[in-house]
């Protein structure tokens, strides 16, 4: 149990109790409607985490603690008429480089706790990993299986080709 | 070191989270790779919301075809966007390489200009981007790219105008057109690629009407007289008509209802004031119309059915309720109807005829006003170009090359005055095809990629030939395009004849020695190659070799 008043515990699903800042928790928004739920009593019981494991969830926590002054994201009504960028800020690069397992978890437990900034990161990140490889390169780094007859991969391919042919 | 259950893969990621990392990949990617990836992601990557995505980010002008902003609002699921961003695609790398064509052979340009303006307003986004390339470029690349970029503008300029006179056409057989976009049809002659098209200047009323309502939470609970003052005072706190001075009364630009809202000033002559007013007093329903007085237009607002301006229900046996005048170029203030009739008066008119010019006056007579005074204009400025030194007035700025732009104004205007002008003769007043011969002598002179607009909008009403105006027609259209369908030759300049005759060479500064003059050769003619009439004003035959001898070309 944390003692400082404006610490809370987290407990991941193999067992492990995290202490950590509130303000630091409450970029997850599942943290904080909880907090908002439970009102006092969170403060004095640890908080289970159940479908995040230890080392994950203390990435997290890390990406949380280097964030946590950032502003809140605007409001956005329109996202869908702008442009996105992958660009991604440096210190979030350093933090993404882990292998394949950490980065898909990652984005699982930022998915979960609903962190949108990290989320918008991981899926940036895996993009840039796709961004002009070719199917068979993307199959091999992500080890995807083509479950495509050679007719239906031969469809796709004329249904598109105006793409090929610039 | 706690044990990872097991391992994440690609599998254990949710549809929402793919989703979300395929909204960061470019189309090219999505199509020629990531949809061939696997029967999961070619679903996932051929989504709707997806493509609705990058339908609204890569393309922002639309054929009107597309009805697309009724398609954004509605279900996404409702529309292929996948396949509507195919189509665009395919317009872009068309319209690209109907531009390079364009610009490789002299041949055949009216034809491949058509082909172009046949793709609309989706054409749009890829000419916009040829016309602004490389303005940064260094001087050697921006003259390489100075062709191309004259020809996009060109081919927009024709798309435009195409645009401009399907919308006319729309309000002559009678279907809903809102004035602003009549009025606007005229910004089209001479937008090139600056903003402020039909859809722009309507989005512009849509915000100002938005401004209004939020400065004015009870506007709907006011009587029609005192929403309308809201709305003139509105306009007139805004800068939003009239004139800053009267000096610029005659000015080309007061009369381009996009210009008058987007520019700083915001110059307008009384008709584009009173037309300001009247969209946006209808925006937040005010029935406003332009009112039909000669020489000042005025603005006039009706009451609601049943009701007085004041919003007193009217009884059975009550007379009509009249409706109010306004002025919103010069005040603020309701115009009484009382001084209007003086006004009237003082020029001669009876009172009977009052009636006809105190009553709204339909939008085609609005925009056949407004190619009036483009047309006095132009007169003016012609007329008074020497001395418009002094007082820098009337001028003929607008959004490219002034005179240029003249043009392009007066060849709208005489558009506009042919669409709506009376087909046939009437006792006063011109007719429609008094105009065609000033219609075909621009066309022939500075626009002949129209040439499938005169067939469009002209030749059909002129299909007989016993009429004078058939043949006159289908002969300036066959030179014109028998023109374009010649190859161009190039002729040599260095024979015996010009080393012979021709003494002075381009760039030699000399002084005339009859007149005087200093002046630098610009280039030269073997013979004169100016038409008959300017040999004939010059007496060139009087001169001792007479027209066969060399001209210089000077400055």
């Amino acid at each position: 149990m944390a003692s400082d008043s404006n610490k809370i515990t987290l407990v991941s699903n193999d067992g492990a109790e995290v202490v950590v800042e509130r303000n630091v928790a409450e970029r997850s928004m599942l943290i904080k409607n909880m907090m908002e739920d439970l009102g006092e009593a969170a403060m004095t019981q640890s908080v289970p985490i159940p479908n995040v494991n230890e080392s994950v969830l203390k990435k997290v926590i890390e990406w949380c603690e280097h964030h946590k002054n950032d502003p809140p994201a605007a409001a956005d009504d329109d996202s869908d008429s702008r442009k996105k960028t992958t660009d991604i800020e440096e210190w979030d690069q350093k933090f993404m480089q882990v292998d394949q397992e950490m980065l898909f978890e990652i984005i699982l437990a930022s998915n979960y706790l609903d962190i949108k900034p990290l989320l918008d990161v991981g899926c940036k990140t895996v993009a840039n990993m796709i961004k002009g490889k070719s199917p068979e390169e993307i199959r091999k780094t992500f080890n995807i299986t083509n479950d495509f007859t050679p007719e239906e991969e031969e469809q796709i391919r004329r249904e598109n080709e105006w793409a090929e042919d610039r | 070191m706690p044990s990872r259950q097991r391992l994440s893969t690609w599998s254990d990621l949710p549809d929402e989270v793919l989703q979300h990392i395929l909204f960061y990949l470019s189309p090219d990617d999505l199509l020629s790779n990531v949809q061939r990836l696997s029967k999961r992601f070619s679903r996932l990557a051929s989504e709707p919301l997806l493509w609705r995505h990058h339908c609204r980010v890569h393309f922002r002008y639309w054929d009107s075809k597309h009805r697309i902003r009724q398609k954004i609002l509605g279900n996404v699921g409702d529309v292929d966007w996948k396949t509507l961003y195919m189509h665009r695609k395919r317009v872009e790398s068309e319209t690209a390489s109907v531009l390079d064509s364009i610009i490789e052979g002299q041949v055949n340009r009216i034809q491949k200009f058509k082909l172009i303006a046949d793709f609309g307003y989706d054409a749009k986004d890829t000419l916009l981007k040829h016309c602004r390339t490389c303005e940064t470029a260094e001087d050697v690349l921006a003259r390489r790219q100075a062709t191309p970029r004259y020809y996009a503008n060109a081919v927009l300029d024709h798309v435009h105008r195409s645009k401009a006179l399907a919308e006319w056409k729309k309000l002559l057989r009678g279907e809903p057109v809102p004035l602003e976009r009549a009025l606007g049809s005229f910004d089209l002659f001479v937008l090139h690629d600056q903003h402020g098209d039909l859809l722009e200047i309507s989005e512009i009323f849509d915000d100002l009407a938005s401004t209004l309502r939020t400065e004015n939470p009870d506007l709907d609970q006011l009587s029609t007289r005192k929403r309308a003052l809201v709305v003139v005072r509105f306009l007139r706190n805004r800068n939003l008509t009239g004139l800053s001075t009267e000096i610029a009364y005659r000015d080309l630009q007061n009369t381009f209802i996009g210009i008058a809202l987007q520019d700083q000033e915001h110059p307008s002559l009384p008709l584009i004031s009173v037309a300001i007013f009247c969209v946006l007093a209808q925006r937040v329903g005010v029935d406003a119309r332009c009112c039909g007085i000669p020489n000042h237009v005025h603005a006039m607002v009706f009451p609601q059915d049943d009701e007085t301006l004041d919003g007193r229900r009217l009884l059975p046996g009550d007379p009509n309720s009249d409706p109010m005048y306004l002025d919103p170029y010069r005040s603020d203030v309701e115009v009484p109807l009382q001084s209007l009739r003086r006004m009237l008066s003082e020029w001669g008119l009876q009172p009977a005829q009052h009636a006809d010019f105190l009553a709204d006056s339909s939008t085609a007579n609005v925009i056949l006003r407004t190619s009036r005074n483009i047309v006095a204009t132009v007169h003016d400025f012609r007329a008074h170009h020497e001395d418009a030194e002094n007082t820098g007035h009337p001028t003929i700025r607008l959004h490219a090359n002034p005179f240029a732009d003249l043009d392009n104004a007066y060849y709208a205007a005489l558009w506009a005055n042919y669409i709506f002008g009376n087909p046939f003769r009437r006792s006063e007043g011109t007719t429609q095809s008094q105009f065609i011969p000033l219609i075909l002598e621009r066309f022939e002179r500075l626009y002949p990629m129209d040439a499938s607009l005169i067939e469009q909008h002209i030749v059909p009403s002129y299909n007989n030939p016993t009429n004078a105006q058939h043949w006159e027609l289908r002969e300036t259209l066959r030179v014109v395009r028998a023109a374009d369908q010649t190859p161009k030759q190039v002729r040599l300049r260095n024979t015996r004849a010009s080393q012979e005759g021709v003494k002075y060479k381009v760039g030699q500064v000399f002084r005339h020695k009859r007149y005087g003059y200093t002046a630098v050769i610009t280039g030269w003619d073997i013979e004169c190659g100016m038409d008959s009439d300017w040999m004939s004003i010059n007496q060139v035959d009087s001169l001792a070799r007479g027209r066969h001898q060399s001209f210089y070309h000077a400055l």
